[in-house]
């Protein structure tokens, strides 16, 4: 074999291989936080904030009427990673007669990372731990702690920057909270934006 | 997606090519493509970056990044090794300071749009409050309830006024060392007439006892009377779905209150002594 014809194989075997490799790649392409449609590098703390957003157990909802989330985000290896540092609630109350005493996330942070779930991405949040204190000489919860704990799947919406946390995306993501024995029920829009090196740019997931 | 039709004409060159050349540059644009990922979830973002680090902190490059690479493999060669480069050295170090300065100008289009949330972040929880407040610390369950879809489990008919009207069957663990009583209450989640409703209130049971059967109650049992003024067990809703709580309280010294005692009187007693609870919520959907 002439030494041209050898180069000339040599390169299409490693082409083949390459292209192989990038197109296996592709196939298996996890979801990755993106700012202005380029994945994100390095780190950046994004910010979601709902309005009414309530937390539905024993018959009962209790709303915030403000509930942040703040998550430190990255990518690892091509998939969306984060961790959640704080879930500051603001001015929460149920529909029944117990009033909240006191209500505080714990244990930060929670894990947090990317799913695509048939062809929808999801933020799915680990380790969720919130203690609620509910009050009310006519709350039959009076003084007792309800704990949620477990692991909440929300449903990005690249078109809104929104994560939506509602019993569809829970269902879609295999994710569950509990209190006191009991399934809670978590509901709520969560418009999201980047507040450090990528403010006021565009995030998406894919 | 913007370099699929690229990443096509790629595939298309080799059968064509003839030349070493050719294909070195069809493996580098390959080595350019497995870089970054590949797909299109990562591709444009390496390929972005790229183009951030090799032209300089000024230069978007996302459509420098993408299109180079779908074009011109021989181009964007000294792109991907440099995107690899940057990456590698992370971007937050160098160009991370500059990030923000450096935005695209069409991101600006975004303005804030959490709501700003109006007063203080509600209070955490006081080393008060945590040392007084009741613990579910006893497992509480009822062999007579049944699976439900979504939220609490069901209790069938035969338990309400729809049915017999007798009480489930209890199932409990967890009483700690040193209780001197066990007293069950089931109340309504939601108020009637904006008071707690009690459905059921029994107190004098053993802190040996570990359940209840269906419809009976143990000898030394102290009955309550319950919201709709009968000493006994009644839950009957008067029409939709209604969450009863079911709770037993741990009591570390007996209450013994006579029978037909009021519920709500010696529920404040039971909050004031107990730190031990195990409770249960169950539904029931009239028709």
């Amino acid at each position: 074999m002439r030494p041209n014809a050898i180069r000339v194989a040599l390169g299409a075997m490693l082409a083949a291989i390459m292209l192989t490799a990038a197109f296996a790649s592709t196939a298996s392409a996890a979801p990755a936080w993106k700012f202005e449609g380029k994945a994100l590098e390095g780190t950046e703390t994004i910010l979601g904030g709902a309005e009414k957003s309530g937390l539905s157990m024993w018959g009962m909802t209790t709303t915030c009427d403000n509930f942040l989330y703040e998550v430190d985000i990255s990518n690892s290896a091509g998939t969306g990673k984060g961790n959640v540092t704080s879930l500051p609630l603001f001015n929460c109350y149920t529909n029944s007669t117990c009033t909240v005493e006191a209500i505080e996330a714990e244990t930060f942070p929670w894990p947090a990372e990317l799913k695509t779930v048939s062809t929808s991405n999801y933020l799915v949040i680990k380790n969720v731990n919130v203690w609620v204190l509910y009050g009310g000489w006519f709350c039959p919860l009076w003084g007792v702690w309800a704990h949620v704990t477990g692991t909440a799947g929300g449903l990005i919406d690249n078109a809104t920057e929104t994560a939506t946390f509602n019993p569809s995306s829970f269902k879609a993501t295999g994710t569950k909270l509990e209190a006191l024995g009991e399934s809670v029920e978590w509901n709520g829009k969560f418009p999201t934006e980047a507040f450090e090196w990528h403010r006021n740019q565009a995030l998406s997931v894919s | 997606m913007a370099q699929k039709p690229g990443a096509k004409r790629l595939l298309i060159k080799p059968a064509k090519a003839t030349s070493a050349g050719v294909f070195l540059a069809l493996v580098l644009a390959a080595l350019m493509l497995l870089g970054c990922g590949g797909g299109s979830s990562d591709s444009s973002s390496s390929g972005s970056t790229a183009a951030d680090a090799a032209g300089g902190s000024g230069d978007p490059g996302s459509t420098t990044g993408t299109g180079g690479a779908s074009s011109d493999a021989n181009g964007t060669t000294s792109g991907a090794n440099g995107a690899e480069k940057a990456a590698g050295s992370g971007r937050l170090s160098g160009g991370g300071s500059s990030a923000n300065g450096d935005q695209p100008s069409a991101g600006s289009k975004h303005g804030p749009r959490i709501a700003q949330p109006k007063g203080e972040p509600e209070p955490g929880i006081t080393p008060q409050q945590r040392q007084e407040a009741t613990v579910a610390s006893m497992a509480l369950e009822s062999p007579s309830s049944q699976a439900s879809s979504a939220g609490p489990q069901a209790l069938p008919a035969t338990y309400t006024c729809d049915g017999k009207g007798t009480s489930p069957a209890l199932r409990w663990q967890g009483v700690p060392q040193g209780t001197a009583e066990l007293v069950i209450f089931t109340m309504n989640v939601q108020p009637v007439e904006e008071k707690l409703f009690f459905d059921w209130a029994v107190a004098g049971l053993s802190p040996d006892l570990t359940e209840v059967e269906v419809g009976k109650l143990p000898r030394g049992a102290i009955v309550g009377r319950n919201s709709f003024g009968k000493a006994g067990y009644e839950i009957c809703p008067p029409s939709g779905a209604e969450t009863y709580v079911f709770t037993v309280f741990a009591l570390p010294r007996k209450l013994s209150p006579s029978q037909g005692f009021d519920p709500s009187a010696l529920r404040k007693e039971v909050l004031d002594s107990s730190g031990n609870v195990g409770l249960l919520a169950l539904s029931y959907a009239r028709g």
